[in-house]
Parts: structure tokens; sequence; C-alpha cells
């Protein structure tokens, strides 16, 4: 069952990444967490053409303040990246406080491919993040295929996120969302995604205390 | 989440429900008996939710040819006494503008609610455009919620409201209402179960002059009973706080923002503030009580001033001396966020922002300018690839040399092609590689824009529009070419769906939108019926044959229409791993391969890349068409198990 915490007024989600990645059901998924544990949830996202292989985003937010399907700007709680470059178009919605969740395993576009644009390197984008708020960073897609099948890349973004300790809702209402969400058949499969993320993203921070111990 | 999933559910459970199908499900709460639509950004998962339950809850819909047609199936509804619904994007509401009008003369007589979705931003749309001015123009009361669970609220309570008044109703969504999410309450599915009665009233139904007069007045008549009534509807709601000298006014979603906006500002509930579920007409009981109390209003809205102005007719109709605020500190273009908003209050009620949106912006922009440019694409192995390769291929050859062609005394020397185009995800072809859309203003308008081209302009005229498209506002366009002797080529590409939407059945596919056979309507039955001489269909991936056809077509005096059949590849490859066929992806034939970049420059499928100095293909997006083979000079691309065998 639910477990208790502290209530939250606000808490702001951004996810992005690209057209087929799965950053909806991303943000149903919290969605629907939420509204198991009983809060107000607001969401948005974009439909239609973007979908096309383009940019896409998605906002999902909950708690008792919550009004509007956009966050405001300056104002996100945690931006999960499922593609490294395409967080960087969203980093106005966050702040100092933020925490940014990157997925490490780039997606190139065609007008890479056909010269028109460069795909920057993969270090200089995360010292973006970095030099913004506290960033984590995962391959999610390998972690995926680690539990069976990369189709579960959002699972294991999602379990980084909750691993962090820095999501209000707890493990069990999140698997209980991804249950309702996704196929029966593929559900031991986001499970296992989910906890390789968790545990990934705990070790990670855990580290990096110690590292800061050691300073 | 289907709406399948919600029979069996408990009164005040809740859901987590996207905009369009809370808006479906309050239909069917609501007792809708009839539901017709045309599909169109952000409005197509209306209809496609309730097809998902017509069965269940004995519910006539229909995806219908276009958005007039949509709106007079629905009007038959509520004239037979049933409740029924059309939804549509903004834009269908101009196709369907012309019985609109006249529905709001005759009025509702089981509740009759019209969707509008507009698309503030224009994400996914030709322009801007704010309905609740058509619906003031035609005296039909708009409601405007501002989150999924208040559209669903609506939706029930707008089919009873239209139904007590005999008007029919707008339910006025956007985009970050339809395509948004929140916590939806379940309520009770209304079992109506009424027959349907025809009544024979011409004094109603048929446009004599008198008849007009007559239908006007009552009209008018109903609406003034709406005006005098229009304090009972719920989902107005003021909030006066003592003493505060400086009031706002938010409609719809606009009312999300403010609320957000105050919480960040630390000021909850200390401003009056009054929403608006109901912008027109303007809750005057309320708005004299916030005018009361107030010397400085701000009226917060979404695209036009609607609100403002007639809360501003009304004050001043009153005597009121108020200075006004709307449009000079909010937004007349795209949608509204919170920032705006408490830019707007900032200055409204001279108080400092808690955010710093310099600094925001200075310190987020140089990383927002690093990612790589990501237009949309046509999916791999899409149809519309083959046909636009070799569309532009033959048009280009044709429009350099037309002395070639035999075809001097048309297009002269030398010339460039002109290729009107149309909506649908086919408009992707204006971006490169193939530039070969250079127009698309509404649906039909590249086939009416190319009859006024071809009588003045002396260059090759290659108008391409979808099939669905070409149902819904092509044919009279088509027909008047063919009378007026209009010379171009005609390219219908013809992929089975209405694609971009969400891959709805048009008229020509064998399903209707409950998934149950369909008689077709063949396109080339419809060309040859308008009176054009040469029709002809081709495979655009028989890339051999449709360019013969495509020079052939060329040649025509007149217009001539080439229909490009291949079904959409995202139908095609879910039907084929539905039966446990996987696609066979193609690979580079290292070898052969040249790097003459013919495919990727001038092709542009998505799954094929450059990596360092070799070109590849990404299995994972691969589809397995086989086009890429036909369209490279140097035989270099073989699919995988192929090449396996000969190595």
């Amino acid at each position: 069952m639910v477990s208790l915490w502290t209530p939250v007024e606000r808490f702001d989600v951004v996810i992005a990444g690209v057209g087929g990645q799965g950053t909806i059901l991303a943000s149903r998924i919290i969605g629907r967490a939420a509204v198991i544990a009983g809060l107000k949830v607001r969401g948005s996202e974009l439909l239609g053409m973007s979908q096309r292989g383009g940019a896409v985003y998605s906002h999902v937010r909950f708690g008792t303040k919550v009004e509007a399907p956009i966050i405001p700007e300056g104002a996100a709680h945690i931006l999960l990246s499922f593609e490294p470059a395409e967080g960087l178009r969203y980093l106005h919605y966050l702040s100092k406080n933020s925490l940014i969740l990157v997925n490490t395993k780039p997606i190139i576009p065609q007008t890479v491919s056909s010269g028109l644009s460069k795909y920057p390197e993969l270090e200089h984008i995360l010292q973006h993040y970095r030099s913004y708020a506290t960033t984590i960073t995962l391959d999610a897609t390998a972690l995926a295929i680690q539990a069976g099948n990369p189709i579960a890349t959002n699972s294991a973004m999602i379990g980084a996120m909750v691993g962090s300790g820095r999501f209000p809702l707890p493990a069990e209402v999140m698997l209980q969302a991804i249950e309702e969400s996704v196929r029966k058949s593929l559900f031991d499969v986001n499970k296992k995604a989910f906890y390789l993320g968790f545990e990934k993203a705990k070790q990670l921070l855990e580290s990096e205390s110690k590292e800061a111990v050691a300073v | 989440m289907s709406l399948r999933s919600l029979s069996g559910r408990k009164e005040g459970e809740k859901v987590l429900l996207m905009g369009n199908e809370a808006i479906a499900w309050g239909a069917v709460e609501g007792g809708v008996a009839v539901a017709a639509g045309y599909p169109g950004t952000p409005s197509s998962e209306i209809i496609d939710s309730l097809a998902e339950v017509a069965g269940e809850h004995n519910i006539y819909v229909e995806w219908s040819t276009n958005e007039k047609v949509a709106l007079e199936v629905a009007l038959a509804a509520s004239y037979c006494k049933l409740r029924s619904m059309t939804s549509m994007k903004h834009v269908g509401l101009n196709v369907a503008h012309d019985s609109f009008m006249t529905a709001a003369h005759i009025g509702a007589r089981g509740g009759f609610v019209v969707v509008s979705c507009d698309d503030p931003g224009a994400w996914s749309s030709q322009n801007e455009q704010d309905n609740r001015y058509i619906a003031m123009q035609a005296y039909v009361p708009v409601f405007e919620p501002y989150t999924p669970d208040e559209a669903k609220k609506m939706m029930v309570y707008a089919f009873q409201y239209s139904e007590d008044y005999g008007q029919p109703v707008m339910l006025r969504s956007t985009t970050r209402v339809s395509h948004a999410t929140s916590e939806v309450e379940l309520g009770v599915v209304q079992k109506l179960e009424r027959k349907p009665v025809w009544e024979k009233r011409p004094d109603l139904l048929v446009y004599d002059s008198a008849g007009a007069r007559r239908n006007r007045v009552e009209m008018v008549k109903r609406f003034e009973r709406i005006v005098r009534e229009v304090d009972k509807v719920p989902f107005n709601k003021l909030m006066l706080v003592d003493g505060s000298k400086k009031g706002i006014v938010a409609s719809g979603l606009a009312y999300g923002y403010v609320k957000e906006a105050l919480n960040l500002l630390n000021l909850d509930d200390k401003v009056s503030l009054l929403k608006l579920g109901m912008t027109y007409p303007i809750p005057k009981g309320l708005i004299k009580n916030l005018l009361d109390s107030v010397e400085e209003l701000l009226v917060v809205e979404e695209l036009e001033p609607i609100a403002e102005n007639l809360i501003k007719a009304y004050a001043a109709d009153q005597g009121y001396k108020i200075r006004f605020h709307g449009k000079d500190l909010i937004p007349l273009i795209g949608e509204l966020t919170t920032k705006p908003v408490v830019q707007a209050l900032t200055k409204f009620l001279g108080v400092e922002s808690p955010i710093d949106y310099d600094e925001v912006s200075r310190l987020s922009e140089a990383a927002a300018r690093l990612p790589p440019t990501r237009p949309p694409v046509l999916c791999p192995g899409c149809p519309h690839r083959a046909s636009y390769f070799s569309l532009k291929k033959v048009s280009t050859r044709v429009a350099n040399n037309p002395k070639r062609f035999g075809l001097e005394q048309v297009f002269g020397e030398s010339t460039s092609p002109i290729y009107p185009g149309d909506i649908g995800c086919y408009g992707l072809a204006y971006l490169p590689p193939f530039k070969a859309i250079d127009l698309a203003i509404s649906m039909g308008g590249g086939l009416g824009f190319a009859n006024g081209l071809a009588h003045i302009v002396k260059a090759p005229i290659v108008v391409s529009i979808g099939d669905s498209t070409f149902f819904h506002a092509g044919i009279p366009a088509l027909i008047n070419a063919v009378h007026h002797k209009a010379r171009m080529v005609i390219v219908i590409l013809d992929n089975d769906v209405t694609a971009m939407t969400g891959e709805q059945p048009t008229p020509g596919s064998a399903v209707n939108a409950l998934g149950q056979p369909a008689p077709r309507v063949m396109l080339e039955d419809l060309a040859r019926g308008c009176g054009v001489s040469y029709v002809q269909v081709v495979d655009p991936s028989d890339f051999k044959r449709s360019q013969e056809v495509l020079e052939e077509a060329m040649k025509v005096d007149g217009p001539a229409v080439v229909i490009f059949r291949r079904p959409c590849e995202l139908v095609r490859t879910r039907e084929q791993r539905r039966q446990g066929i996987l696609p066979e992806p193609y690979m580079v034939n290292q070898a052969k391969c040249t790097k003459c970049m013919v495919c990727i420059t001038s092709f542009g499928c998505p799954a094929i890349y450059k990596q360092g100095n070799l070109i590849q293909i990404d299995p994972t997006l691969c589809t397995g068409c086989g086009d890429c083979a036909q369209i490279c000079p140097h035989d270099a691309f073989v699919q995988a198990k192929a090449l396996v065998k000969t190595t």
C-alpha cells in the first residue's frame, strides 16, 4: 500500500527526448503514480507532427498547489533527459536546486549526417548540465537492455529518479503505476530496469558524496 | 488510457486522463448518442476514444469526410432529439462554418455540443485562431475548461444546458487542455435510450426568407434567456478578497496560470479573482460584484481579448470608472505560460518577481543552442519519400529542358516547377532534401491555388495532396481544373489513412472508425468521374513506373492525376509485427558504396546515416522497405540476409 510522506505542494518534472523514445509513457507513469497517491496531477504533452522523430518534451506535475499544465520557468524540480543533448533545450525550466538525470545514449539526427548541424561532444554536453545543477548521468538504454529489452529505457530513467532520493513518491507506488501502464508481458522487464536505474542512481550519489567528504 | 478500461469503475473514483479522453468520457456520461468529427490536431483523440466505447454505450460514432459533414451529422441527430456532438480542430470549424451558423438559428432539440480545439502557439496548425469569435457570431454559448477534469464535467453539463436552452453550445478546448493530463473524477453514465423523433418542420428547416427571419428572432430570444440566467453556470467562480482594490479575471486555461503565478508571488487568496468557465456570454452578476469592489482590473486570456472587450463594454454601459488592463500586459500572440502572467502581475500589482527571468535566460540560452536541429521527418519506409523522390526528379528534368519533352511551347526554354501542397505528413516534404512543397495553406487549398496559377504562369505545376485531404476538400478544386482546363499534375498520396493525426480511416479505407468493414471509395473512380482524362495508379516503390507515369502526366494539356498508392509504413509494420513478422533490415555493401551521398542528400531516410567516412543503416530504424536499394546508383544497399549469403 501507499506509504506516508510529507505532503507535496508542487513537484515538477520535465521530460526531454526524441519522438518515439517513450517520453509520453514516462510522463503518464509519473502522473498515474501521483493519482494513486491521491494527489492533484497536471501534465502536458506534445502530440501530432512533432512525434515524427522530432525533439519532444512533456511536463508532469503533482501536488496540492498545481493548477497549470505547463511548468513555470525557473521552478522545475527534475529534468529527465532521455537523450544527452535534448535536455539542453529546457534548462530554463530549472533552478540551481534542480536535479538533472541524463541518459548518455545519443540519437544522431539526420541533420548531422547530411552536414546541416553538428552533434556536440558528450563531455561538452554534460559540462553544461553540471554547471547548471546536480547531474546524474547513466546509460539507461544499456540498463534496459541488461534488463531484457531497450523498450524499458523509460523505466530505468524513472527508477534512477526515484533512486536519487529527490523524488517524493515511493518505489512501490511507481511500480504500481508502471504495472498499470505497460503491457503485462513487459512488466517484469520494466521492473528489473526500474531497479537497475534505482541502484545506479543511489550508487552514483553515494560515491559523489564520499568524494565530497574526501575533499 | 483506453476508455474501455473505465467500464465497471465506481463513481467518484479518480483516473488519469488526457483532455481529449476526458472530453469523450464526459460525452459518454452526458448520454451522447451520436458523435462525428474529422481528425485534426489537437482534437483527434476525442472521436478515437469514443469509437473505442461506441458499442458498449450504444453511440453512433463516425469519422466524417470533413468537418462540415460531421457537423451536419450531429445536427440531424440533435434535431431528432438525440444528444449529439461534433469535434474538430479550430480551422475545421471554418469548413463547417456555413452549417454551424444555420444550426444556431435552428437551435438544439437534443443537447448539441460543438467541441472546438484551438491551437494557441500553432503547434500543429496553419494559423492561430480564436474560435470564441465564431461562437459569438452565431449566438452560441462558450464553455472554456482549464483542466481535463473540468472539461469532462463541462461536457456532461453542456448537453443538459444545450437542451434546456434549445441552443447549440461550444466547448472550446486548446492544445494545453486537449493534450494535457489530469486526474478525472468519474461520474455516472446517463442511460437515456431515447428514440429519435423526426418531425416535418419546413418552417424551421427550409430557408425561405420568411423562415430565416423568424428563426433569427427565435435564436435571439433563446440567447436573451441564456444571458438572463448566466449566473447559474457553476463553472464561473468569484473569489472576492476584502480590501483588494485590484482584481483579476481569467478565462479557461488562463485561470491555471494565474493561480500558479499568484502562488509563486506568495499572493494566494490575496487578490480578488474571477474564474470564467463560460466566456460568452459573460456572467454579468459576478462581474458586477467584482467591479463594485475594485478600482483596477486585469483580464487574462489566451489569444484574443474577448472577455476583456465584453467586460469593458459592460462596465462602460453601467458607468463604472475602472482602469482596465488586458492585452496591454498579456501577450496577444502565442500560448500563455506562467512566466508572462507573473511578469504581467508584477507590473499590475507592483510586486517583485520571485524568479529572475533574465538570469534564467542568460544561464540557459547558450546550452539551448547546442543540440543539433531535429525537425520532424518522414518516417523510415514512408511511401511519401519514394513519391517525392520521383516527383522531384521528373518535374525538375522536364522544367530544365522542356524542349526534350516537346513542351517548349508550353513551358518555354527552361523554368522551375511550382509545388502547391497541402495539409498532412507529406507537408514535411517542404524541408530538405525534397523542398517540393511551396505552399500549404488550408485543406485542399493547394489544389485551389494551382487552379489560379495554371492560367497565369508558364511553369510545370505539380500539386500534392493526401488521400484524406483530397476526400475532404480536393474534389471541388479538381472539378474546377477539369472544367477550366487548368494544366497541372495532381499527385494524390494514398496511404489508406489520415496518417498525421493517428492513422484514422478515410473514405478510401476498407474499415470505418469502429474498425468494421466499410465500402471503399476509390480515388481513381472519383478522378475519372470528375472528368479527368489521365488517371494512373502506381506504387511509389516502383520507381521506374512512377517516373514514366509522371512524365506522361506532365505532357497532358489539362489536369492529370497520378495516385501513389501504398499503405502508411507505420500501419504496415505494426500489422506485420502483430502477425509475428519482423522487418528484415537492409545494410550497406561497403565494397560497392562510393559515398556519392545520394541516399542522404536526395532521399533522406532517417535510418541511413554517415559515420566517419562510411554510410550505414541503423537496423533498429530500418523497416526493410527496400526503397534505398532502388535509388542507389551503385547497388550498395542489400538486405542483411542476402549480404550474409553472398559473402
